[in-house]
This record gives structure tokens, sequence and C-alpha cells, in this order.
């Protein structure tokens, strides 16, 4: 066991594991490559969408359980669903990514958009705003806590599923974990693993700063 | 049941290992505690365990079919999971005899041996099996790596052996299990043995859906399949010989525990071995995987039909 960790800590430092097309700040851009797209893809998807149905009410029945049947929907096998469909390309697994997170979003943002006070929106009405200025200035920012909470959640799911890109011939910090599988290499699995873990909790930890810089006049 | 009788089939129970011991020049009443070195007995009967594919199954009832015929009590344990769950469990006594192929076995046992033809790997085999164990005469039947192209590409480039794909160096995407970009036989052999450079490797699966789809699709040009798949004929794919023997010799091979390794068992599966061709394997895979037959069923029509059972 020991071993093993020694052996772990020489692969993550060693220079030669971090140079060149299989190396790790290789495979570590493709991996936030293929995530960040996947989330903004989801994003652009799942936030006006989840915005349009708490804004109206309309539509929540069928979106909430499509978003929950997203979640259901095996992520392995709509790759290869996709793949065996339309041939090799990232398209299967982008697909797969985003229908990882999009239901992530579009539930947080409709549960930060009825949550906000039924009274404050009533008053905006009262002021004489129209829907759209509601939507925007008034229930948007009250909501932001909530959407930002969903967007990190969808951002945390697709990192660390973005090792199936790996599964069809693609790179990202999967590569470590298919090949070491493959090749009975324990220290690429662990490697491949610690590092996709460290990236998601970096990235978290970035985005919840983040959150707390934009939100540091709020009280509550 | 009266006490007499009871007694009658206790005493009949325990006679049949004594005799079988004693036979061997074994004093031992305890067959399993017994001393291996005079060979095994199948009179307790025997179980057979299989790992979990098709075709490893199909052998599993082909052995209990021709082993029934010659007596032997058997017991089937089938799809018991990959080559590092089910030899364990022959060692430990679990199962005793197994359907096993002799350059994956080998591969296993002895990683760094490259023996590659059928002969010499029966006895870096039978070197390399922990004691206890041993493998019977292999049968003609194989089911080895074997690298594939389309029809259209092989008549694109001339391609007909492995030899050829040199010729098109920098030009052809390879696809296979990730494993075999650094495997002696994969992309690591064919560049040391054929000189062969691949344009690109693609890590797909295992002659699975991703790497038949890929070759199909066109996104690979050449595919590392087995040659027992049936998916070869039906797409009219083209298997590239081997002239300078690279790829190790994968014939079916029984792998049983000395235990239970008699006169009987290797004659009934030295009989299987003899008929069975790798056409027929290959059939016989197919009536299981795209006709959903049983792999019991179509083993035991097979073993009626060729007069083993």
């Amino acid at each position: 066991m020991f071993e093993l960790f020694k052996n772990l800590g020489t692969w993550l430092t060693s220079g030669s594991q971090w140079a060149g097309q299989d190396g790790i700040a290789h495979r570590l851009g493709e991996h936030l490559q293929y995530s960040l797209l996947a989330t903004l893809i989801a994003a652009a998807i799942g936030l006006p969408l989840g915005l349009l149905i708490g804004h109206t009410g309309k539509g929540a029945f069928v979106a909430i359980n499509l978003a929950s049947f997203g979640r259901a929907l095996p992520t392995v096998g709509l790759v290869v669903l996709v793949f065996l469909a339309g041939g090799l390309s990232m398209l299967p697994v982008y697909v797969a990514l985003v229908a990882l997170a999009v239901p992530a979003i579009v539930t947080n943002t409709y549960a930060g958009m009825t949550a906000v006070d039924p009274d404050v929106k009533d008053a905006a009405r009262g002021q004489g705003m129209r829907g759209h200025q509601v939507l925007l200035q008034v229930e948007l920012p009250l909501a932001l806590p909530l959407i930002m909470t969903g967007l990190r959640l969808a951002l945390i799911q697709v990192v660390a599923t973005a090792t199936i890109a790996a599964y069809v011939s693609f790179g990202g910090l999967g590569r470590y974990v298919f090949d070491g599988l493959a090749q009975r290499d324990l220290v690429q699995v662990l490697g491949g693993a610690v590092l996709v873990a460290v990236v998601a909790v970096v990235l978290d930890l970035l985005l919840s700063s983040l959150q707390r810089f934009l939100f540091r006049h709020r009280t509550a | 049941m009266n006490r007499r009788t009871l007694l009658g089939g206790l005493f009949a129970a325990a006679s049949v290992p004594a005799l079988a011991a004693c036979s061997g020049g074994i004093t031992s009443l305890n067959e399993s505690s017994g001393s291996t070195a005079g060979g095994g007995s199948s009179k307790g009967g025997i179980t057979i365990g299989t790992a979990n594919f098709t075709e490893n199954q199909v052998l599993g009832y082909l052995y209990a079919a021709v082993l029934q015929q010659a007596g032997v009590k058997v017991k089937v344990r089938p799809n018991l999971g990959t080559r590092e769950i089910v030899i364990p469990a022959l060692k430990a006594g679990d199962i005793d005899l197994l359907p096993e192929y002799q350059g994956a076995l080998l591969n296993y046992l002895a990683p760094k041996d490259a023996s590659a033809e059928p002969g010499t790997m029966q006895n870096a085999l039978t070197l390399a099996l922990p004691a206890g164990l041993q493998v019977l005469p292999y049968g003609q039947a194989a089911d080895s790596d074997c690298f594939v192209v389309t029809r259209a590409t092989a008549r694109k480039y001339g391609l007909t052996s492995l030899a050829d794909l040199a010729g098109q160096n920098g030009k052809l995407v390879i696809g296979a299990a990730p494993e075999v970009k650094k495997r002696r036989v994969g992309a690591v052999g064919l560049q040391e043995v054929y000189g062969v450079e691949f344009k690109e490797f693609k890590s797909l699966d295992s002659d699975g859906p991703l790497v038949k789809g890929a070759l199909k699709k066109g996104d690979v040009d050449v595919a590392n399949l087995f040659t027992t798949d049936t998916d070869i004929a039906a797409n009219d794919w083209v298997v590239l010989t081997d002239p300078k023997n690279l790829i190790p010799s994968q014939h079916i091979v029984p792998l049983i525990a000395d235990r239970k390794a008699d006169d009987t068992v290797r004659k009934a599966l030295a009989r299987l071995g003899n008929v069975l061709t790798t056409d027929q394997l290959t059939q016989l895979n197919s009536q299981v995987d795209n006709d959903k037959k049983d792999p019991e069923d179509v083993a035991a029509a097979y073993a009626k039909q060729h007069g083993l059972a």
C-alpha cells in the first residue's frame, strides 16, 4: 500500500509525466476544455428554460420531470447510442455531458425562481414594472445564489464524468483511467482519478469564492 | 431409511475415493488432501467453471457433454468472471476444470514469455503453471486476435497480410482496446516485427460495438478483433494474414486440477479437441449471441450431432 502511494507521488511529480501529447498538462487542458464547453452549452439550454418556467409558472411539471429523466439516463449508454448513430467524433461525448448537466441547472434555476417572495414580485408589478423587468431586475438577482449552485453542481458532475471521452478514443484525464485499467497499471488509474478529483474540488472552490465575492453585500 | 442402509451408503461412498487413491499408490482416504503425484481421479465428479463470455460458456457445456458421455458426473458453474477470478477459484478447489486459451493463459502466468507456436506454448504453460494445475492437450479450434480491414480498404491499398500495412505507413488509423497500444500483439509488435507505423491509434473496446462500429463507418481503417467473431464473415471483412507469426496461438486448452485429471477425462476432452474446429465454434457462438439460444442446448446439440454424446 505504501509502495503504491510512493509510486503515485512519483507519477504525479515527474517532469516527463507532465510533458508531451500524453502528458498531464495536455490531458488536463483537454479535460477542462471538454468540461467547460459542455457546461456552457448546458447553461445556454438550461438557464433560459429554468427562468422561463420559473417566471411563467407554466410547464414546470413537464420540464422538471424531463430533467429527472435526463438525470436517470446512463451516460455510457448514451455515448454508445449516439456513436452508433453518428460515428466517431466528440459529439457523443458532448451530448452525454450536456444531458447530464442540464437537469441540475434547470431544477436549481426553477427552484431559485419559485423561492422569490411573491409579495416582492407583486410590489415590483405594482410599481409599474413590466414582465421582463420583473424577471431581470427582481427575480433573477434574488434567484442568483441558487442558480449559481446549480451551475456549480453541473460543472462538478461534468468534470467527474468527462472521463468518458477516453472511452471513445479521445483525451482528457480519463485517458489515464481507461488506459491504466486496460494495462493493469494501477498507479496510472489512481493518478488519473486523483487529478479528476483535484480539478473538481479546485473548480468548485473557485466558483464558490466567485459567488461569495458577487454577493458580498448581501446579508442573507 | 434404516441405520443399516445408511451405513451401507456411507461405506460405499467412502470406498470409492479409497479405491481410487489405492490405485494411485496413495493411502489417504481423504481425496482432497491426497497427494497429486500419481494423477487424480474424476470418480467424485468434476465441477467445470467458465469465464464471463459466450464462447467460454459454450466450451464449458461442451466439456460437460463429452465428460457425461464418458461416465463422469459433472456440474457446470457458468459465468464466474474474468481470469483473475476463475484461476484462483480453480486453485482453491471451488472448480476443477476450465476451458482456456494458450496465449492468453500464458500471458496471465508468464507475461514476458514470447512463445507463439502451439507446441512451444504448451511446454511454456506446463513450466509456468502453479503446482496442482495442468493443461491437457490443446484442441484444433483457436480464438486468436486478428487484425481486419474492410473489403474496400483491402482493395484500395492492396492489403492481404500484416506485412502489407508497412507499405501504407502513416496513412492508416487503427482501432483497438486501450491495452493493445502497449501490447506486443498490438501496436508494439506490429512496429517491431512488420515495421508498421499507424497514423493514429484510437482506443476503443475489445471486439465490441465501438471498434466494430468505427470500422463499419470508416472511422478506423484497421480493427483488432477475434477470429471467432461471426461479424467478420457477415460484413465480408478481410482478416490480414500473419506470415511472421506475431500473434501467438490461442488454441483452446483444458486447464484442470491435478486431483481430477485421469485417463477418462483426458481422452474425452482430447476427442472433443480433435473434432471441434474454429469455424464450428464460431457458428456455436453465433447461435448463442445472434439466435439467442441457450449455450447448454447449443453445446449438447453439437456433441450429439458429432457423436460425442
